[in-house]
């Protein structure tokens, strides 16, 4: 299969498929980004500033990415918090030095999964509470 | 850089930023502009991308700040079935005589108008006597994560193309002497739709 013909089948599925899985890529993304970046002898505090600090920066160039396809809203709302409770959370697990790179990515992800979730139940129940 | 020249540069771009929001949104703007009726002034044509979701047979007269948007509508323009004609001009200072039309329509307007309780004024002062407004905008949430996120992204937005994203649109509408008959949850409590009686 070609790439083209991939990334058409990934922009025209389903939006309950695609939310969650933009929200675990994204988590992933930014917390593998931020444990490359945060040396292990940081400070704690520090490290969840700037790990924050990364994952909103990230944050705006993943929107840019996804909003086209997925919706500004749809996609900016999780983003924004998935980014920043990430970011801090992975910049913390990086400055500690014990925890795997790759432990912090499934971490990233599960919270991106999370956030998508909850966001998902908050809708439903926005849209019907009228 | 004034609003106008904003729209007009990204024009070029505008419908590859909005296809997400219209795969979301089409089938709600359908079924909320259903309602339409007589005479229509569609506020904010834009590109001309919610045309499509407008119910055939209609009399619109379409306006938008840019011209390079309004050119780049008229092919959608040709394709719907009904009249439709468009007009350069400002929401806030509309060029129509009083109690003119039946209905307003707007999509994703007053979070970009200056003064959006002029603008809506406006709007009653067009409309005839028990004419409706029917909006289609996003508003600030009353979740405090959710208005977090949006009064720290409203900063960018403004700054680059002048949209707020912080904006009470239901109490301007009210503000503005409209009587809100619904408003009807999109997504979240972000996005609305908005029906609105003179």
């Amino acid at each position: 299969m070609t790439i083209s013909r991939s990334l058409y089948i990934l922009i025209h599925m389903n939006f309950k498929i695609i939310d969650p899985l933009t929200g675990i890529c994204s988590g992933a993304i930014i917390a593998f980004a931020v444990s490359q970046i945060i040396p292990t002898d940081w400070n704690m505090f520090l490290a969840m500033a700037v790990g924050g600090g990364i994952g909103m920066v990230l944050k705006f160039v993943l929107l840019l990415l996804l909003a086209p396809f997925f919706g500004a809203f749809e996609v900016m709302i999780p983003l924004s918090i998935i980014a920043m409770s990430v970011g801090m959370l992975s910049g913390m697990a990086s400055a500690q030095g014990s925890v795997p790179d790759g432990c912090i990515s499934v971490t990233g992800g599960i919270i991106g999964l999370a956030v998508s979730a909850a966001i998902y139940f908050s809708n439903k129940k926005l849209v019907r509470l009228q | 850089m004034d609003q106008r020249n904003k729209y007009d540069q990204v024009a070029k771009v505008f419908d590859f930023f909005r296809k997400g929001d219209m795969r979301r949104w089409g089938r709600v703007q359908k079924d909320h502009f259903k309602q339409m009726h007589g005479k229509i002034l569609h506020i904010g044509v834009g590109t001309g991308m919610e045309i499509i979701n407008f119910p055939p047979g209609l009399d619109i007269t379409g306006i938008d700040l840019s011209a390079k948007m309004l050119e780049r509508a008229l092919w959608r323009a040709k394709q719907y079935q009904g009249k439709i004609r468009f007009c350069l001009m400002n929401a806030e200072t509309l060029a129509f005589p009083d109690d003119t039309f039946d209905t307003v329509a707007t999509v994703c307007v007053f979070c970009t108008v200056a003064h959006p309780v002029a603008g809506l004024k406006e709007c009653k002062r067009v409309l005839k006597p028990g004419g409706k407004l029917l909006l289609f905008e996003h508003v600030m949430s009353k979740n405090l994560i959710y208005g977090l996120s949006l009064k720290f992204m409203s900063l960018f937005t403004n700054a680059l193309e002048g949209t707020h994203l912080d904006r009470d649109t239901v109490e301007n509408v009210r503000k503005a002497g409209f009587k809100v008959q619904s408003e009807k949850n999109v997504y979240l409590d972000i996005v609305k739709a908005i029906e609105g009686v003179k």
